[in-house]
């Protein structure tokens, strides 16, 4: 459902900026804002890393000694000498090349068997558990960032504290006091109006960052005007200033991936970045599109992995790869996969506890032709949330959950 | 709206119908959610009528005759036919760009359409359609098929959804969209039973995932032709077995299945909430969910008499949801475009839509674009105040927008988007306001621009920005618009402070 691989790479010709009227804004930010100091190199950032439309994580992680995969895929199945073998019983997707290399230095965490219990099929509904931590979805309310920012980070007004890079902001940043800045191209991220008329429009949302609690759909909207204006001098500063001997491929993924790291490393004061790879959702000829997909994945997180072992902001990054369900186990009429349940998540980093986690799922008992979930993925959040921010995790996810140690 | 104008324009309204307060902010608030905003002329008119008059001829449109759109259908190369591979390669490149040509341009026709606003609510309601029975150009690839369905959309906005879900089940835009010609017996795709249930007729929690299975079963069997234009049935693909779906047993096809969702009680409730949640901007409360339920539901889900039970309704007028709206890119285009009361080129307007999150025939997922407040994000903040400096000539198209600077699809051979230079005199509208200095012309042009009010906040900046700039400029306050260029330069980069506000983004 999202076009965004068929897409013509649109974040390319960067380094365009002037670097006079950036540094000009970064003092008038300054001041105005108080921007999260970089905290100690080990200060981590969560990279939340979405695969929408439900990836195929048995073509991902193939469970190749398994018969029954064998029987239920006629035609989806990969020779077992395709795949890039982590074990005696399971291998990445052929196209994994960059994670297989990723896997031997303990920097890729798979944590199989992923789920909620009552699975939902619906994309969007599956989405918002996801994205809220709560099986009411939405009539939750916040969320789990917008509620996890709240946890560790209550009195912090720096619109940049939360990412998203890209068009569609997930839900999970949904917040009250810490809504996410977002952009899709760095270059582009600004107000073009001249320098006095820039001034204006900086005071039309002046005086609305100060205020707690929204009175109206106009002070929402003042209070946007002015986050957008520190939040894209601030990106814009961090990503011109970003210099890099890693090569990411011309691609959009890539690019973004290659922005992420520069927003790590430039102080801008993210906690928590967001990016989203579409198109998983493979009804129909999954082959030749889920290659597609992987190869683009694997091809944008090698140089990204890469790429953040050559700071200490990058080398405490940790990347969270995860999609709103798995697929059923049988493949249909049309050479794809209806909608399933469990699948695996992945963790990467420099600094994680690289190898698996969590429980392969059995093909044995399936509930009504699907993988049953063995590791709720709760205990992931738990594990990242406690890992990296050091706040209990009962405090954002409303309960307690066994942790899956994974940072 | 100005209300100096207005005053010269109707010295006396009409009285209104009972309940529904009838003044200069009810008309132009009805207009712009029937529409894309009011002119000042079209709000006296209304002034001079009755609301029943207003919404029974939004109802009618106010069109002589209908506009249709000729475009070529472009079939598909056959590779027996050319002898050499790459010649069929080329052929197959050639008819993707022509193809995306002809859907750039009936996408800008759509756009004018809605700047011109001769049948406003038609073209309303032909977005809500195309956000609700949502397919995408990026999946179906065939431009004809996304059209076909948009003139789907266009006889039956303001018709039936009867006749609307029953046509989609097998619009062939659809089929391809949601893998229907890939749904066959002992083979069934769950995609379009799924998304007709959960996004399109009864909404989540009103079915089971065992009615999705059975309700693939009825929709299987459709296929389409190589353009995706003509849909068939093929009677050996399609399971003529018993299902159970919501309850009901039989030897169910595609009608069938629409009918008994039609039957079901929550697709009235469904969608009714969805129509008053996109006309009033926010979620309608229970009693009055059911109260339209109900009403949607004894007219056979004809949409004509609900919008016409809407409009006429004195709660569409509330405080709550006068003003209070967010504007979607498309409206906020659109209506700046009818505000600016000049011509602008309407692929320019299209790709300044979708530069700002809403690129129409292109919508993020079945799910469709989230609106409210999910329209407003740093980025498109900053992006609408880019847009409106383009349509001002403050901002070169290629400095803000992608696709023009890289045009890479060719869609901008037409110089008249890359090389757009504005017909637009502000200094000739403020003159026509008769404002008399600083206070007056701000107030004057943001009447004239917004679809609300102007906060005191705003017009505070706004006026010190126009003293500082006329101080520059050495201009006493009594000659401000007498400076030719330099007046005219100062209020388009005021008119485009205008749009760039808070205030901006509400109708």
């Amino acid at each position: 459902m999202d076009a965004r691989i068929d897409r013509r790479t649109a974040l390319a010709g960067l380094g365009a900026l002037s670097g006079l009227s950036l540094f000009h804004s970064r003092a008038h930010a300054a001041v105005r804002f108080r921007i999260t100091p970089r905290l100690d190199g080990a200060a981590r950032t969560l990279i939340l890393f979405q695969l929408s439309g439900g990836n195929d994580g048995i073509e991902t992680v193939v469970p190749y000694e398994e018969d029954a995969y064998y029987r239920a895929r006629a035609t989806l199945t990969r020779k077992k000498d395709e795949l890039l073998k982590l074990d005696d019983y399971r291998g990445l997707h052929p196209a994994l090349k960059n994670l297989r290399t990723a896997w031997d230095a303990g920097r890729l965490a798979i944590v199989e068997g992923i789920g909620y219990p009552r699975p939902n099929r619906s994309h969007f509904e599956s989405l918002d558990i996801w994205h809220t931590a709560d099986p009411r979805g939405r009539a939750a309310g916040l969320g789990w960032i917008g509620k996890l920012c709240e946890a560790a980070w209550p009195a912090e007004r720096n619109p940049n504290l939360v990412v998203h890079i890209g068009p569609n902001v997930p839900y999970s940043l949904h917040s009250q006091h810490h809504r996410p800045a977002s952009f899709v191209d760095p270059e582009g991220y600004r107000w073009i109006g001249g320098e006095r008329g820039a001034a204006a429009f900086r005071k039309v949302g002046e005086g609305a960052a100060a205020m707690e609690e929204r009175t109206s759909t106009l002070e929402f909207l003042r209070r946007v005007v002015a986050a957008s204006q520190t939040s894209s001098d601030e990106i814009r500063r961090a990503v011109a200033a970003y210099e890099t001997d890693v090569a990411y491929p011309d691609e959009v993924l890539a690019q973004t991936l290659h922005h992420v790291a520069a927003l790590v490393k430039g102080g801008i004061g993210a906690r928590v970045i967001s990016v989203e790879l579409g198109g998983f959702d493979t009804h129909a000829d999954q082959r030749e599109r889920h290659d597609e997909l992987m190869t683009i994945l694997d091809g944008a997180l090698g140089p990204f992995l890469a790429d953040l072992g050559r700071s200490e902001a990058g080398k405490a990054a940790v990347v969270l790869v995860f999609s709103e369900f798995g697929r059923r186990v049988a493949e249909n009429g049309a050479i794809g996969t209806d909608h399933g349940v469990a699948g695996p998540m992945f963790v990467l980093g420099h600094d994680i506890k690289g190898g698996l986690h969590g429980k392969h799922p059995t093909f044995e008992t399936l509930d009504d032709g699907d993988l049953i979930h063995t590791t709720d993925f709760r205990s992931v959040y738990a594990g990242v949330i406690e890992g990296c921010f050091a706040v209990p995790h009962q405090k954002v996810l409303g309960a307690e959950y066994p942790i899956v140690k994974v940072v | 709206m100005n209300t100096l104008l207005l005053a010269l324009l109707c010295p006396l309204a009409q009285e209104a119908a009972p309940g529904v307060p009838w003044n200069a902010r009810t008309v132009e608030h009805l207009y712009n959610r029937a529409g894309f905003g009011a002119s000042p002329e079209e709000i006296a008119r209304a002034l001079e009528g009755t609301p029943e008059a207003l919404v029974d001829a939004l109802l009618a449109g106010f069109a002589e005759d209908e506009r249709t759109f000729p475009y070529e259908v472009i079939h598909r190369p056959v590779l027996e036919d050319f002898p050499n591979q790459h010649d069929y390669f080329d052929a197959c490149a050639e008819r993707r760009r022509r193809e995306r040509l002809v859907m750039a341009d009936y996408a800008a026709w759509w756009v004018e359409a809605m700047v011109a606003s001769h049948d406003p609510l038609r073209e309303k309601m032909v977005v809500f359609w195309h956000n609700h029975l949502v397919s995408s150009a990026a999946d179906v690839k065939s431009y004809v098929a996304m059209i076909r369905q948009n003139e789907l959309f266009r006889r039956e906005a303001l018709g039936s959804f009867r006749r609307l879900l029953h046509a989609i089940v097998s619009d062939p835009a659809m089929m391809v969209y949601l893998d229907n010609d890939q749904n066959m017996v002992g083979n069934p795709n769950e995609n379009l039973a799924r998304e007709i249930m959960e996004l399109f007729a009864l909404g989540i929690g009103n079915y089971t995932e065992q009615d999705i299975k059975e309700g693939a079963r009825a929709l299987t069997g459709w296929k389409t032709d190589d353009i995706a234009t003509e849909p068939h049935l093929l009677p050996k693909l399609h399971d003529t077995g018993e299902k159970t779906i919501l309850g009901r047993k039989g030897n169910f096809d595609a009608g069938d299945l629409v009918d008994i969702l039609l039957d079901q009680p929550a697709c009235p409730r469904f969608i009714a909430f969805k129509l008053l949640r996109y006309l009033e901007g926010v979620e309608p409360e229970a009693a009055r969910l059911a109260e339209y339920a109900d009403f949607l539901k004894a007219s056979d889900f004809e949409i004509a008499p609900f919008l016409r039970k809407l409009f006429l309704d004195p709660r569409f007028y509330r405080e709550e949801i006068v003003g209070h709206r967010i504007a979607g890119p498309v409206e906020f285009v659109v209506g700046s475009a009818r505000r600016l009361g000049a011509s602008f080129p309407p692929k320019l307007l299209w790709l300044a839509a979708a530069h700002t999150g809403q690129r129409l025939f292109e919508p993020p997922n079945v799910k469709g674009w989230e609106e409210g407040e999910a329209w407003i994000r740093t980025s498109s903040l900053l992006g609408r105040g880019n847009v409106a400096g383009i349509l001002l000539g403050i901002t070169p198209p290629s400095e803000v927008i992608e696709e023009v600077r890289s045009d890479g699809l060719s869609l901008m051979d037409d110089s008249k988007v890359s090389g757009y230079v504005p017909e637009i005199s502000m200094t000739a509208l403020a003159q026509r306001l008769g404002a008399r200095g600083e206070g007056e012309l701000v107030d004057g042009l943001a009447e004239q621009l917004l679809a609300v009010p102007l906060s005191a906040a705003s017009r505070t900046v706004l006026v010190e920005f126009l003293a500082g700039e006329r101080g520059r400029l050495g201009l006493e306050e009594a000659k401000l618009l007498g400076a030719g260029e330099k007046t005219e330069d100062l209020l388009r980069r005021l008119a485009h402070l205008i749009l760039s506000l808070p205030e901006a983004q509400l109708n």
